[in-house]
């Protein structure tokens, strides 16, 4: 099945038609994906700081890492089931959105990047330094994630 | 009720800065961009400062060494959020003005304030937090609701 054809597909199940429907469904749903962006942005910015040494620099970067983990992985997962309820709404009109495709890019790249970042933290646990390799993934990632929070917002514009 | 406000709100969106704003194709969004995701982090930092107070994250660490450096970029996030409000608040101020989510949402974030000062002069921290907490979810929630209320 094509993109296309999914998204035709799509826009005739049920929780299509009830999210067009419906007066609220739309705006809840988008407070909720706000709520867990607020969330994994925060998550983000602590680890930003954590990696260029300005938050609880005598731990090491992994743990760190693990005290948000749960914050951080909960977040994400609401964040893209409640980015694919808002998708519902009009997966044709999204489609056609180059904000759109450039933020599902950019979500793709950041996310196996994030993991990456996670894999390398773990080599290095036990230690306070964050190497130079770690960092620069790390901070690429965040720039991403900011790129694909910029794109989201274009969306509605373009 | 409070024609004066009314007025200074109307002056506010006629202002060559607002009504700049308000016609220029590009500039709301790009601002109203920076907002929300100054919101974003900004917000998701104080959540985590409060879950620090509630002993539910970062619990291994002393409270001043996760609200030390946290603080600072909050207070930074403020400011960026409120300067980006301001700016969006007087491109519509006199719409804005009758809005019930928008109201609501400047008496979450004064609500907030007072929180912040009564924590800072000694209150209860755990009471602090979860008040914190609660103020920052309304004002996202209202934040949004602006837009589909009249």
């Amino acid at each position: 099945m094509s993109p296309l054809a999914l998204c035709e597909w799509l826009s005739h199940t049920t929780a299509s038609t009830a999210i067009r429907a419906s007066r609220w469904a739309f705006a809840i749903i988008e407070m909720i994906h706000l709520l867990s962006l607020a969330v994994f942005g925060g998550c983000l910015l602590v680890l930003t700081l954590r990696v260029i040494g300005r938050f609880l620099a005598p731990r090491a970067l992994h743990d760190v890492l693990l005290d948000i983990s749960v914050a951080i992985t909960s977040s994400l997962g609401v964040l893209i089931f409640s980015g694919a309820l808002l998708f519902a709404d009009g997966p044709l009109r999204y489609y056609a959105n180059t904000a759109f495709r450039a933020k599902l890019l950019l979500l793709l790249t950041a996310t196996t990047l994030g993991v990456a970042t996670r894999r390398l933290a773990m080599r290095e646990a036990g230690s306070p330094i964050v190497s130079p390799g770690l960092k620069a993934v790390s901070l690429f990632t965040v720039a991403l994630w900011l790129c694909a929070g910029i794109a989201g917002r274009a969306v509605g514009v373009l | 009720m409070l024609s004066w406000l009314l007025a200074a709100c109307q002056w506010l969106a006629a202002t060559p800065l607002g009504t700049g704003i308000r016609e220029s194709d590009n500039l709301f969004s790009v601002i109203e961009t920076i907002h929300v995701l100054d919101i974003a982090g900004t917000a998701g930092v104080i959540a985590i400062v409060d879950l620090r107070l509630l002993g539910m994250l970062f619990s291994q660490s002393e409270v001043p060494e996760v609200l030390s450096p946290l603080v600072k970029v909050a207070w930074f996030g403020f400011a960026l959020m409120a300067a980006s409000g301001l700016l969006l608040f007087g491109a519509e101020a006199a719409d804005l003005y009758a809005n019930p989510a928008f109201r609501w949402k400047m008496l979450a974030i004064i609500a907030l304030g007072l929180n912040q000062w009564i924590f800072h002069t000694g209150g209860p921290r755990v009471l602090a937090a979860v008040l914190s907490l609660g103020l920052w979810l309304t004002v996202i929630v209202l934040g949004r609701a602006i837009a589909y209320v009249s």
